[in-house]
């Protein structure tokens, strides 16, 4: 068989499944797309009902509790900032949509990374799709996202989700199989429960690398959220987007630095509750 | 059903063999009698217990000594069945465990059989409190009832001042002691130690082999003790078990198998340990007839169950240079300088029928 007529023949199977779905599914994409938003949505207008400089105040009071008094001030100061710059309402949509997609990442994450690391066997189906995940680049889901889902802040969460979702499976799998043996027999001599054994046992030893999962999928949902920008996500990424198109190096540099500062931020927090949860 | 002589644990003829062709790498070391080395050679299998049969009966200390390799550690998994024997049977207080339900095999472990493990394994984020209570807790015990039997518990161990300390604030002896209250916690008449004392140092190792015994002894528990030490064995087992390559190639008291070592590995085993606490009267004496130099009904008298060490302080003493021992007003043998020379040296044959 003539190889590239197989391949165009594969192509135009994925183009057509494709259009099937869009056909079919239509009703289920529109719910998909109208639930995403709406949660987005009622998170982001939640967020923008605080001032700038209230919300500056609380998340300097949490990075002053888990990183002392000067990681506080930096960051209220940094969001201060990012309100100087003219781009608050775009840095709370930015951090709200890593926050939705973070959440929904962990909601489909955990369970699954639960289930990866009581069973080894499944570890080893789910590894490789992980992997291709991982290593595809990542504006390729928003081919998908869009022709499902349509321009909007939907698709920017979709396609987050998936790029965010790999490492909440493998780092909260990771903390489930690396419980120490002992720990494993001493649930079992002592006629533990498995509902206990997974509360009591399982899930101190695991907690830090939960955190570290956490840590990952959040910073990886960030570096997809700013691609996102290209789908119409609104936030930072967004503007950068417009910004380039129009040559506006002076915003896309401020984008650019309210992103940054955001993502210290997150990245110091998330990792922080990580460190916190080691047991000694 | 148990009425006092049902053994607690009875283990019959008991395999574990590891791998996926077991059961055709037991049936050839029956019929061909293979070692260890051809078994896996020629099934990929490993050997872990051989055919192992033994039973604790109440109120005993069993050790089992072994080198690492040897299959304790396997053959005390099975005995609360955290490891499924490949073949064979072992009964608690006469019930058959491999039949056991899932929730009758947890009520077992939660009440009849505890467990102490090597590296302890404290829940570092607990306190030794919520430590020792563990058991109790998963049991479904109420909080202030678990809180009162837990403390009272460490402090049987000595700990009652560290109750809400962290597992890393403790010294390795005092997370071990604490391992060994969580075991007693929930009471059980069978306590598992595997090789609890072995990451000790030698003092501390020493101490708490004589705390054992003298708790495990006072609260009327049995346990089966695991350990690659013959000195800790002899310290605290009433009856040791030798075991090589998987199988047991010796059962009995320390001092049978100090002066009746089985075979050349045993013997080798036993050539440092001293004597002189250990073998009795009984084990070092000649035949009464054997003895003339002075009538017997001269000498000074002593027990069966004398030592050495009490024998020499009797024998220095007796202007004959020699000691009778007598069971029951009758007399069984005599001890002399010679006698008690050549039992300490080892190849002493004890007298027919000595203890």
């Amino acid at each position: 068989m003539d190889l590239t007529a197989f391949i165009k023949d594969f192509d135009k199977a994925i183009d057509s499944a494709m259009s099937w779905a869009t056909d079919h599914g239509g009703l289920l994409f529109d719910l998909v797309r109208a639930a995403l938003e709406r949660f987005f949505d009622l998170v982001t207008s939640g967020l923008l009902l605080l001032p700038y400089w209230a919300a500056a105040l609380v998340a300097g009071a949490i990075a002053a509790r888990s990183l002392g008094w000067k990681a506080g001030i930096a960051t209220a100061a940094g969001l201060a900032f990012c309100q100087m710059m003219d781009l608050w309402s775009e840095t709370v949509e930015t951090m709200c949509l890593v926050l939705v997609s973070v959440l929904l990442a962990i909601l489909i994450g955990a369970p699954l990374g639960i289930l990866a690391g009581y069973r080894p066997r499944l570890s080893q189906t789910i590894d490789p799709v992980l992997d291709l995940i991982q290593t595809l680049p990542p504006y390729i889901y928003l081919l998908p996202s869009i022709a499902f889902l349509g321009y909007g802040p939907a698709t920017a969460i979709a396609a987050t989700v998936i790029v965010s979702v790999p490492p909440v499976i493998r780092l909260v799998a990771h903390g489930f199989r690396s419980t120490p043996v002992e720990f494993v027999e001493l649930g079992e001599a002592t006629g533990t429960a498995p509902r206990d054994a997974f509360l009591k046992i399982r899930l101190p030893f695991a907690l830090p690398s939960i955190m570290a999962g956490v840590n990952q999928s959040l910073m990886m949902a960030f570096g997809m959220v700013v691609i996102a920008g290209i789908v119409g996500s609104g936030g930072l990424g967004e503007t950068i987007y417009g910004a380039v198109r129009k040559l506006d190096i002076a915003l896309s540099v401020n984008a650019a630095i309210a992103i940054v500062i955001l993502t210290i931020i997150i990245d110091r927090i998330s990792q922080s509750a990580a460190a916190h949860r080691r047991p000694a | 059903m148990t009425d006092a002589d049902t053994p607690l644990i009875e283990c019959r003829n008991v395999w574990k063999v590891f791998g996926e062709r077991a059961r055709e790498a037991i049936a050839s070391i029956r019929e061909r009698h293979l070692g260890k080395r051809e078994v896996l050679t020629e099934f990929g299998c490993v050997v872990g217990v051989h055919d192992a049969s033994f039973a604790l009966k109440k109120g005993e200390i069993f050790c089992i000594m072994g080198l690492s390799g040897s299959g304790k550690s396997t053959l005390l998994r099975l005995l609360n069945r955290l490891i499924e024997p490949s073949l064979g049977e072992v009964l608690v207080k006469g019930r058959a465990i491999n039949g056991l339900s899932k929730t009758e095999l947890r009520d077992l472990r939660a009440r009849t059989i505890g467990m102490v493990f090597q590296n302890v394994a404290l829940i570092p984020t607990r306190t030794v409190l919520e430590n020792a209570a563990f058991g109790l807790e998963v049991q479904g015990i109420p909080a202030a009832e678990r809180r009162r039997i837990a403390t009272d518990a460490l402090s049987r161990v000595g700990l009652g001042d560290w109750l809400d300390r962290y597992p890393r604030e403790l010294s390795g002896g005092m997370q071990q002691r604490v391992g060994l209250a969580r075991a007693i916690a929930a009471d059980p008449e069978i306590i598992l130690m595997d090789e609890p004392f072995s990451a000790l140092d030698p003092l501390i190792r020493r101490q708490l082999q004589d705390e054992f015994r003298a708790l495990t002894k006072s609260l009327g528990k049995s346990a089966v003790f695991i350990t690659h030490d013959l000195d800790e064995a002899i310290r605290i087992g009433d009856r040791i078990a030798i075991m090589k390559d998987g199988a047991m190639i010796q059962v009995g008291t320390a001092e049978e198998i100090v002066m009746n070592p089985a075979d050349q590995y045993v013997a080798d085993f036993v050539a440092g340990i001293s004597r002189i606490h250990l073998v009795k009267a009984g084990s070092v004496m000649m035949p009464p007839a054997d003895f003339t130099d002075a009538p017997t009904a001269a000498l000074e008298q002593t027990g069966l169950d004398a030592d050495i060490d009490a024998l020499i302080h009797l024998v220095l003493a007796s202007p004959h240079g020699a000691v009778a021992v007598s069971e029951d007003g009758d007399l069984r043998g005599v001890v002399t300088a010679r006698t008690l020379l050549e039992g300490l040296k080892g190849d002493h044959a004890p007298v027919a029928g000595a203890a």
